[in-house]
């Protein structure tokens, strides 16, 4: 993982001219008119949907852990906000903030049981809890909302789309901080020994089923930031963000994007929700078909590029990595 | 509960099992020869229910002789689909990653899914049933669902028909020995490529004839397949992955666990496969009835 001085450099600069670049995007966009707030809409949601998926990463791509069942977490952080602020009358200041320690709490209970499995029955399980976890919110009509989803959240006066969109992108950069320092402590390379080889990580004596747990834990912490970041945006949660498929989402934007760099999600995660937008606004029957295209994409990259986007970039250009 | 009742419910809990099992048996003789998770198992459950939507409307349903060309035209076209995914993608997967597996076959629900959307729409449909299936028939003086008994009577003669293809040909005993040992299989001279083709082809088979009577049973949408594929799941994981034994019994413990539990627990009842299947990956992950990991 050696990189030169000026390679590294570069990555700083390129960093902070993304980093500029995104928080004056809003204020260009509220120039547009309708089009722009739309837009201010959809890049709001591309930065939580970013955030998500580059949760799932830490042990997905770092941990070598195929979860299926992320989006308990997700769903646990959006519903800890929309019943905080809409049936507890919470304010936002302390409702947000409850989402990623109520998704933790669900990610060490979960977690706990999950991570004394491997490889598919870790994958199964994860998916088997996620699944419990939202028929039981599907069929708690009297708490939950059921199917219905708990609509009309207060969102204060001050967070209009723009300052929304500007909490959102702040949040999401002390994140991707946080999680930098994660990947690079010696905590993410005990992680990522126990991906590479876990009967060796065991031999060196690294606690692998405790730092599996704890890694899982601070996943599912993301996730429920970024679930109750989504709840705030839409205002409403609904049973959907704990639905299988919205755990595969995450999967599919580390795969697309690479799954072994921590900016690789978001690249993923960007691009696809990016041209499933431009698709509807090409031909309004093209929705319909958006599955069929993501499916295709996705078979592409399985069949052709595990690596994703960012090792083809990396192939491309011959910045190999290790 | 009078014991009318309590034979009622049975019969209609062992019946959705029975349902189950058909279908689930696909996903674990798949997964036993594959060693692939084939989350697009569902999806062309879902697509044998709509191709016999089409051909019930084509040969203006609802005569015995119609529901029996469905039962016997359905299932093998879905195993010509099948044939051409095998050959086409699942073969390229073969020993590669978990992860990259799933995602394949996740890729291809997505993919038929929307293709099912595309060609039949989202409308609720049925399939007319045969009248001779459609009323009910005494049975110890109990008015019982004739087509229930009909699946219930269909379940055992697959289960049967498993076994006997399984342990009592060549062609099963090549089978049972690419579950075990693929490499000495082929070592042996067995064509090994030929039989997962041939293994995930009747696969799909069960997957469409589970579609074909599920159609007659109850209506259709573009939702079946997703919420059948997880059933699937939580049934191979309860008997065991990979064991048809086990897709037997679980499946048959989902069926009338739901039924039953609808009584005490109304709507909740739902909550059970999944709380179960965890349950058991968590107590013992190879599953009642198959074995520890190699």
């Amino acid at each position: 993982m050696e990189k030169s001085p000026s390679n590294n450099n570069m990555r700083w600069v390129m960093g902070i001219v993304v980093a500029v670049a995104l928080f004056v995007l809003p204020f260009v966009l509220a120039r547009l008119g309708r089009t722009g707030e739309y837009w201010i809409w959809v890049t709001t949601e591309m930065i939580i949907m970013a955030l998500f998926a580059m949760s799932l990463n830490l042990i997905l791509g770092f941990g070598g852990m195929v979860s299926f069942g992320h989006a308990a977490f997700f769903g646990a952080g959006a519903y800890t906000v929309a019943l905080l602020m809409k049936k507890a009358g919470w304010p936002i200041y302390l409702a947000l903030p409850a989402a990623p320690v109520v998704a933790a709490i669900t990610a060490v209970v979960i977690g706990w049981f999950c991570v004394r499995r491997l490889g598919l029955y870790f994958a199964i399980l994860t998916l088997a809890f996620s699944q419990l976890l939202y028929m039981v919110i599907f069929q708690w009509y009297t708490f939950t909302g059921g199917d219905d989803g708990i609509h009309g959240i207060p969102r204060p006066e001050f967070l209009t789309a723009i300052n929304y969109y500007l909490l959102c992108l702040i949040l999401f950069l002390i994140c991707f901080v946080i999680m930098r320092m994660i990947v690079n402590s010696s905590f993410g390379l005990s992680i990522r020994t126990i991906r590479e080889n876990l009967e060796r990580a065991k031999f060196i004596g690294i606690n692998v089923r405790r730092y599996q747990l704890i890694n899982f834990t601070i996943a599912g912490a993301f996730a429920g930031l970024a679930g109750g970041l989504l709840t705030l945006l839409n205002r409403f949660a609904q049973t959907e963000f704990l639905h299988w498929s919205k755990s595969a989402e995450p999967i599919l934007a580390s795969l697309v994007g690479g799954m072994y760099s921590l900016v690789g999600p978001v690249i993923g995660s960007t691009v696809l929700m990016f041209l499933k937008i431009i698709l509807q606004q090409l031909h309004r029957s093209m929705v319909e078909m958006w599955a069929i295209v993501l499916g295709l994409i996705l078979l592409v990259v399985v069949l052709f590029a595990p690596g994703g986007m960012v090792e083809l970039y990396e192939r491309v250009f011959g910045k190999s990595e290790s | 509960m009078t014991i009318e009742y309590f034979i009622f419910m049975l019969i209609n809990g062992l019946s959705q099992g029975m349902l189950l099992f058909i279908i689930a048996s696909g996903l674990s003789l798949v997964f036993g020869v594959l060693r692939v998770i084939n989350f697009a198992h569902g999806s062309l459950y879902m697509i044998g229910a709509f191709v016999a939507f089409s051909l019930s409307t084509l040969m203006m349903g609802g005569t015995l002789y119609s529901f029996l060309v469905l039962l016997l035209v359905v299932p093998p076209i879905l195993a010509v689909i099948g044939f051409f995914l095998e050959v086409s993608l699942f073969r390229r997967v073969y020993g590669q990653e978990h992860l990259l597996q799933l995602l394949l076959t996740y890729a291809l629900v997505l993919i038929l899914d929307d293709l099912v959307r595309v060609v039949w729409g989202g409308d609720p449909r049925n399939v007319a049933r045969p009248e001779i299936l459609a009323g009910s028939v005494d049975v110890l003086g109990l008015a019982l669902p004739t087509y229930n008994v009909f699946v219930l009577a269909v379940g055992p003669i697959i289960a049967l028909g498993l076994w006997f293809l399984l342990y009592r040909t060549r062609a099963g005993s090549v089978i049972r020995a690419a579950v075990s040992y693929p490499d000495t299989l082929g070592a042996l001279g067995v064509n090994v490529s030929w039989v997962m083709t041939s293994t995930f082809m009747l696969g799909c088979w069960l997957a469409g004839l589970g579609g074909v009577l599920t159609a007659a049973l109850a209506n259709i949408d573009l939702g079946i397949g997703m919420e059948k594929i997880i059933e699937c799941f939580a049934v191979v994981v309860i008997g065991g992955l990979g064991s048809v034994g086990g897709a037997l019994l679980g499946s048959l413990i989902i069926g009338t666990g739901i039924t039953f539990f609808q009584l005490p627990f109304g709507r909740w009842a739902l909550v059970f496969p999944y709380a179960l299947m965890a349950l058991i990956l968590v107590l013992r992950p190879w599953g009642l009835f198959g074995k520890p990991e190699r």
